[in-house]
């Protein structure tokens, strides 16, 4: 069981926010850490990780003692077993793709964890390449391998996935669900795509100006939403066009816009730029296969 | 013939000026890019001081704490039997101050262009501090590495104040090159100066250029 | 939208899919939803929820004991008809609900339906959706 509970003032554009979480879970969880930007997501990985000090930190992993702020113990990065992907990679540019995940070797370990990794993450043809040379989800790859060459007991996503566009990112979701389940590793993983949690998460914590205000499976979290209707697309309206006497309504979700009808007295309600939520019952819509 | 000594003596002091100062400067850089301390302002500035600093200002101070009727002076002579003023070592601790920006500010520079992730990645992968330094952040700064060595090596040759006041002109202990020529035209030798002269000044152009060329090439190559 | 409040009165669950009475004033309306009281904590007898379905979704009809399969079927009066060229919408009274309709011109005309008309207002058991009243 891993326990962790953190205190600090963060300081944001819009002044002082304390951060104050507590969290507790399993050993082999796959966690998800959801919210808005500057809510303190990225600090509870880094506390997490020994990179940021906190005015009160206490963290326990299995009975090992991580942080203790009344005994003002520090396990100091190097000594925690964890395996951290930054935002931006943070790749070695002077060293090959292959010699970043040697450099994560110790001194007497074997290289074929290196090989193994390698192998899984389908880096053979560009082991020899230097970072410059790789694109976004190459990076991430290399990044992820080299994470987990330590075989760390928790691995500590920092939105890994956000610079990729989708196919890249379905593969590389494929990508952390088979090392999170081949090294049986506790994964956190800050997210913001909630069908990204859903494929990959046990457990998801939602972040809200420095406080949990939601956490639970990703269905207890997310799929409790205000409407029974299942065909759910939550958007922005980019355009109100009359059309008869009713009017069609553009509503912009991700890369897809979808077009609603609404009656006359419903778009006084809706402005341009809006957030809303377009919901149909999951007996309407029909699936056609793309090639 | 123009005596070669001084170029010889000139070029001793750079080596071992240069050689110094890239050990000091590592690590006083380090610390000065990652760690939080307050002063940290104050600092950087005693650094930058020999740029804005005429040179005989410092040459006086160092002159004057350098003489054995005073007590660093003394210190030294009593505990080390060492002279500073008017000797080659003198020479040495005073090029290092004064050439301390010239190394300083280029890895200094370097090192905080660096993405910090890169020395939290090497840590959270179990790497001290000094395998962090010197298998990550330090090759990927050669650039700023090898314009530090070139900058400090070129300056330390130009040197003419701080020599001066430091050294005076003693021939093989501290006379070299530029307090050289200055004698010969003291003395009416145009001939003799113009070659020592002419040797600094293809030699600093050289330099300067090949400073150059290497950051034109390095900034072709982006590092992230 | 047409949104009416109601009372749980039924809720029947089989593999996911539950099928949930309401009551609302006088009417029972169906509707069917692919929860059940375990992942919807609201689904619960005696709950007050919102009975929430689409105009374009209300058929109606002049005949007012049709026998077919449609399980919501409300008795109004037409308060009004807005027409287009290619859609009308049809205001009903259901006792005192406003409930509106968009039908086709076309339909409408063959219907010949005019303010005051008696008619029913029918609607799918799954276009019924239903949202916790809060």
């Amino acid at each position: 069981m891993i326990q962790f509970h953190a205190y600090k003032m963060l300081q944001t554009a819009d002044g002082e926010l304390p951060l104050d979480v507590s969290l507790t879970f399993e050993k082999g969880q796959f966690i998800a850490i959801y919210g808005n930007s500057g809510v303190g997501k990225t600090t509870i990985l880094r506390i997490l990780a020994g990179l940021t000090e906190a005015e009160k930190v206490d963290i326990n992993v299995g009975d090992d003692i991580w942080d203790d702020s009344l005994k003002r113990f520090h396990l100091p990065v190097q000594k925690r077993s964890i395996g951290f992907v930054f935002q931006d990679f943070a790749l070695f540019p002077n060293l090959t793709v292959k010699e970043n995940l040697e450099f994560a070797l110790s001194k007497n370990d074997s290289t074929q964890i290196v090989s193994e990794l390698i192998e899984l993450m389908e880096l053979e043809s560009l082991q020899n390449s230097k970072p410059q040379n790789l694109s976004g989800g190459q990076k991430q790859r290399v990044a992820l391998a080299r994470a987990i060459v330590r075989k760390p007991e928790i691995l500590l996503l920092d939105e890994p996935l956000s610079a990729l566009d989708d196919e890249m990112r379905f593969k590389l979701q494929d990508y952390i669900l088979k090392t999170h389940e081949k090294y049986q590793l506790t994964t956190l993983m800050i997210s913001h795509s909630i069908a990204e949690i859903f494929k990959l998460s046990d457990k998801v914590i939602v972040i809200d100006k420095g406080k949990i205000s939601k956490q639970g499976t990703p269905n207890e979290v997310f799929a409790e939403t205000k409407i029974s209707s299942k065909f759910q697309v939550t958007g922005e309206i980019i355009s109100i066009t009359k059309s008869d006497i009713i009017y069609v309504v553009q509503v912009c979700s991700g890369n897809n816009i979808i077009k609603v009808v609404a009656t006359e007295e419903e778009i006084i309600d809706y402005k341009i730029g809006q957030k809303v939520l377009v919901a149909s019952k999951a007996f309407n819509p029909v699936i056609q296969i793309l090639l | 013939m123009i005596n070669m000594e001084p170029l010889w003596l000139t070029a001793k002091l750079a080596l071992i000026t240069t050689i110094i100062l890239f050990v000091v400067a590592v690590p006083l850089c380090y610390w000065l890019a990652y760690s939080r301390f307050r002063f940290k302002a104050v600092i950087e500035a005693l650094i930058s001081l020999p740029l804005v600093l005429p040179p005989s200002v410092l040459g006086f101070y160092l002159l004057i704490a350098f003489s054995p009727e005073n007590a660093f002076g003394k210190f030294l002579s009593d505990y080390f039997d060492l002279r500073l003023v008017f000797t080659f070592q003198g020479l040495i601790v005073a090029s290092v101050l004064y050439s301390l920006p010239f190394m300083i500010n280029p890895i200094l520079s370097g090192l905080k262009n660096l993405p910090p992730a890169l020395q939290e990645a090497s840590f959270t992968l179990g790497k001290s501090r000094f395998t962090t330094v010197t298998k990550i952040l330090l090759p990927n700064i050669q650039a700023s590495l090898l314009t530090g060595i070139i900058m400090t090596f070129a300056h330390t040759i130009g040197e003419f104040g701080v020599v001066l006041m430091v050294g005076g002109s003693i021939p093989e202990e501290t006379k070299v090159v530029s307090i050289a020529i200055y004698e010969e035209v003291e003395s009416m030798n145009y001939h003799n100066a113009n070659v020592y002269a002419g040797i600094l000044f293809a030699f600093s152009f050289l330099i300067l250029l090949t400073v150059h060329l290497i950051n034109n090439k390095s900034r072709k190559t982006t590092l992230y | 939208m047409n949104i009416l409040t109601g009372t749980i009165s039924k809720i029947q669950s089989h593999e996911g899919i539950s099928l949930i009475k309401v009551r609302s004033s006088n009417v029972i309306f169906s509707s069917i939803v692919l929860d059940t009281p375990e992942t919807a904590h609201y689904l619960q007898v005696e709950r007050e929820v919102r009975i929430i379905f689409k105009e374009t979704e209300v058929i109606i009809s002049k005949d007012l004991k049709a026998n077919i399969s449609i399980q919501n079927q409300l008795s109004c009066r037409i308060e009004s008809i807005k027409k287009g060229v290619i859609l009308s919408q049809i205001n009903l009274m259901h006792e005192d609900q406003i409930i509106k309709s968009i039908i086709t011109s076309n339909a409408c005309e063959q219907l010949d339906l005019k303010e005051n008309d008696s008619v029913m207002a029918l609607i799918k058991t799954n276009e019924v959706s239903l949202s916790a009243h809060d």
